[in-house]
């Protein structure tokens, strides 16, 4: 890094630098710690993610059967029929909460209608839809609290890519710049002040040989 | 507060998930129509999950990468198998795994 040096040789500049070193240090050590818990944070999620995962995909998999066996017994176009008709009621509950400051939702389905309310006619639709219903249903739940931890795993991967950038640019640039300063500051002074004994030195010996 | 949720995917899926009671659907046929629907559903306060089949964003993964970089809070994304279980190879998640951390140790490991 061949930066020209721009910090004035001062004292009071020293006093300040050196003031200035010893809270990036800080601030530096503070985000390193930020950082590890994020990372445990993090990891504690993905090992949840892992775990619903193939429970839902599971869940979702049983539903597409089910389904398949429903397209085959009642057949495609009064599936769809069935499909138009239902009632779109399910709603997600969506609030949000913190892991350590980083904003996380929290979504849960919710299916509040009974299974006499879903709407499509019982006369034209046989056993094998209400199969597939429940069964999509069940997936629905699923999926949404799988959605909540991937949105969670998303917003601190985010928040720990920033605190990473932020602990680099202090530990690689911000502190060896402050830190180069003032070595520069440092060696500055001693120069002026052996320059300045030498000139008293030489001065005294002008007035012995004088006398 | 409660939010509708949106199924975005293939006939069967789409159809399921009606079954289910999902507020709004669509089935994709082509990239244009899709993403009109992609932005109207994203921009409708009242939707809080979208779920979207794989094949669909792997398609249309420019699209769903800038819609999810500016979507709000309180709208949550999730891309779901179809029915013959597609999966990327590429995971998104994996990806951003591997950025932030440096390595993707444990997950590899756990689901292969």
């Amino acid at each position: 890094m061949a930066k020209i040096i721009t910090v004035a040789p001062t004292r009071m500049e020293l006093i300040k630098l050196r003031k200035r070193v010893a809270l990036a240090q800080k601030g530096h050590d503070l985000l390193r710690e930020k950082m590890d818990a994020l990372i445990l944070e993090f990891f504690n999620i993905l090992n949840k993610i892992n775990a619903h995962r193939s429970k839902s995909v599971e869940q979702l998999m049983n539903a597409h059967k089910a389904l398949s066996k429903c397209l085959a017994v009642v057949g495609t176009v009064e599936t769809i029929q069935a499909m138009r008709e239902s009632k779109r009621e399910s709603k997600v509950d969506v609030s949000t909460r913190f892991i350590m400051g980083v904003q996380v939702p929290i979504a849960e389905a919710k299916i509040e209608r009974g299974i006499l309310e879903r709407g499509y006619s019982f006369y034209n639709t046989a056993s094998a839809i209400d199969r597939a219903t429940k069964e999509f249903e069940l997936a629905l739940l699923s999926l949404s609290e799988l959605a909540e931890l991937e949105a969670a795993a998303y917003e601190l991967a985010h928040e720990l890519d920033k605190t990473k950038r932020r602990v680099n640019a202090l530990e690689f640039i911000i502190i060896p710049t402050i830190r180069k300063n003032l070595k520069f500051i440092v060696m500055r002074l001693d120069e002026m002040e052996r320059e300045n004994f030498t000139r008293l030195k030489r001065i005294k010996a002008i007035l012995e040989e004088r006398k | 507060m409660s939010y509708k949720i949106a199924a975005i995917g293939d006939l069967d899926t789409v159809v399921g998930f009606g079954l289910a009671g999902v507020a709004q659907t669509h089935v994709h046929r082509n990239a244009d129509e899709t993403v009109a629907k992609l932005t109207e559903i994203f921009s409708d306060p009242e939707i809080g999950l979208v779920l979207i089949t794989h094949r669909v964003s792997e398609e249309l993964k420019k699209e769903i990468r800038k819609l999810m970089s500016e979507k709000r809070h309180t709208l949550l994304v999730l891309r779901i198998p179809d029915k013959t279980g597609f999966t990327p190879k590429e995971d998104e998640l994996k990806e951003i795994i591997k950025r932030t951390v440096g390595a993707d140790i444990v997950l590899n490991k756990e689901r292969s």
